[in-house]
């Protein structure tokens, strides 16, 4: 079951730009005002992961694709794209309902995501988690 | 006509559980009405005449040859009327007897709201263990009956899920009847992985028996709801009670009356003094949190230790002499949650541990989501769970869920329009209610 929250066009671009050209570090993407589309709201070429975490609102859902770095044991560096799913215990009901019924409409048009993550706290997106 | 495509779509959200109707509108944080399941009625005498009393319901033609009077909502099966049965149309969670549902959502949406359902689309929740006959009929009786504009029916569990923000979760649903466990991946049921029991059958049957029966401490109780009691007078707690009954009720009451009547005290008292141990059993704890103290309808009143943890804890271990008396025994949330595990990709089990939703009013026991994570971290190290703290958001989820869902101007694509009904009819619910 879906909500029938669209995806905008700029969302499907600017992860081409992340996969393929490495343009980015990270998109975040949010809902349109009237709750009809999804859009991107910042894309960022910053590498620190802290900063990265400041910018999650607290009370407010988002979602995020991230290019992860890690270091692979004996195998030197690694990239994975992780898609985040960000929903706050704090947040609203409304906004932790129309976010996670139209995950699905942004996840299936990203191709090449590796890992998800469901986050509600900043435990549970803390870097090591995502290694 | 109401066009339902557009953004303000207005739209109702009726919520059926055994132990409650809950209809409101979309897009409100709670059920603007909350009606008991249970009805009273008179049965109809063959070939009779029906007659029609203050406060009764209007019935339709349908409905004649088995209620001569019905009687619902508030004054309904709790005022004591003279011969006056009671029925249930809910058994394990799902709707056995569609003959009430009429009379019993016309109460909610035409008494209570004041609406009229021909103006309004209309979100049904269903159990996901619903089968397919039983949710035609329901859209049926919506297109039929009640002349909706528009319909859908949605899974219970997957709003759940929503309401507390997961796409992919695993929900705890304990109701009245029907405790339930559901893995919920990218917003639709794993159902190779859903596992439910009566459960709370055997809570019911298990607080039942420890009142009635004597201890070495006190008598046995005796369940007398105060529709059958003229007078009491105030007594010490543990004295026997000094309580007159009304004889002149005696006659007139009917047996199914009577059991709905002291099922009611039962959960009157579960819900007021039980509770679960958070670390397991352990008779030396048990023994040292607080009594409570209740008072029944007789007068009777008492304080409840040790008996109020027992009842909580057959949610999640029974012990071993009623095990090997009773094969069957329903099976206990840890159970249904090994159950429910056990059916799901090893992979799939790290998340939905993650993201464990307790709803429903049999989890309000107080310690229960203490007890579930010490249950659970043995074997998940990282269980999370999401209790919502305030009990609206715990008891009516499944109505909340819906109620969000629908006043989405973006799901108006979901919706089944009266036109679509009339050129597909029954097949079309199935097609466009995936969850």
């Amino acid at each position: 079951m879906s909500s029938g929250v669209g995806v905008s066009d700029q969302c499907l671009t600017a992860f081409q730009d992340l996969k393929l050209k490495k343009k980015f570090k990270y998109i975040i993407f949010n809902l349109n005002k009237e709750l009809t589309e999804i859009v991107v709201e910042k894309t960022s070429d910053n590498q620190s992961y802290d900063d990265f975490l400041s910018e999650l609102p607290e009370t407010e859902c988002r979602w995020v694709i991230y290019d992860f770095e890690f270091e692979k044991e004996g195998g030197g560096k690694r990239n994975k794209i992780i898609f985040l799913s960000w929903s706050p215990d704090d947040a609203k009901i409304k906004q932790k309902m129309v976010f996670a019924s139209s995950r699905d409409a942004l996840k299936r048009s990203l191709t090449g995501v590796a890992v998800e993550i469901q986050g509600t706290d900043f435990s549970e997106v803390a870097y090591e988690s995502g290694a | 006509m109401v066009n339902y495509g557009g953004d303000e779509v207005s739209a109702l959200v009726v919520d059926i559980g055994a132990s409650s109707v809950r209809t409101g509108y979309a897009g409100d944080d709670c059920p603007k009405a909350i009606i008991p399941t249970s009805y009273g009625y008179h049965p109809a005498p063959p070939d009779a005449d029906v007659t029609m009393g203050d406060g009764v319901e209007n019935i339709d033609p349908v409905n004649k040859s088995k209620f001569a009077n019905i009687y619902i909502g508030q004054s309904g099966p709790s005022i004591w009327r003279e011969g006056m049965e009671v029925g249930n149309p809910v058994v394990e969670g799902l709707i056995q007897d569609f003959n009430p549902i009429k009379p019993l959502i016309d109460h909610a949406l035409d008494k209570i709201m004041r609406v009229h359902s021909s103006e309004h689309p209309i979100l049904v929740t269903e159990p996901t263990w619903n089968t397919p006959a039983n949710r035609e009929r329901m859209a049926e009786i919506m297109f039929e009956e009640f002349n909706v504009p528009a319909f859908y029916i949605a899974n219970t569990g997957v709003l759940n899920a929503f309401a507390a923000g997961k796409g992919s979760a695993l929900v705890i649903d304990v109701g009245q009847s029907m405790a339930s466990v559901t893995p919920v991946v990218d917003g639709f049921v794993l159902r190779k992985g859903l596992s439910h029991s009566p459960l709370p059958k055997l809570i019911h049957a298990h607080a039942r028996h420890i009142l009635i029966s004597p201890t070495p401490h006190r008598r046995g109780i005796e369940l007398l709801p105060h529709q059958l009691i003229a007078n009491k007078t105030l007594v010490d707690a543990g004295a026997p009670p000094k309580f007159t009954i009304r004889q002149d009720r005696i006659a007139g009451t009917t047996e199914s009356w009577r059991i709905w009547a002291e099922t009611r005290e039962v959960d009157e008292w579960v819900q007021s003094v039980a509770g679960v141990l958070d670390q397991g059993w352990n008779d030396t704890v048990a023994a040292q949190r607080t009594t409570r103290q209740y008072e029944f309808p007789t007068g009777y009143n008492n304080y409840f230790g040790i008996e109020r943890f027992q009842v909580g804890e057959q949610l999640f271990t029974h012990s071993p002499q009623l095990v090997a008396s009773n094969p069957n025994l329903p099976k206990t949330i840890p159970q249904l949650i090994t159950e429910a595990l056990r059916a799901c990709d090893p992979e799939l089990r790290q998340v939905l541990m993650g993201n464990v939703v307790l709803t429903g009013g049999g989890t309000l026991f107080s310690g229960f989501a203490d007890r579930l994570t010490a249950e659970l971290t043995r074997s998940f190290p990282h269980t999370k769970i999401h209790a919502p703290g305030n009990p609206v958001e715990r008891r009516y989820g499944g109505w909340l869920g819906g109620s969000i869902l629908a006043s989405l101007g973006t799901f108006h694509q979901l919706w089944i329009s009266k036109e679509e009904w009339q050129e597909h009819g029954k097949p079309i619910v199935g097609q466009r209610c995936i969850h």
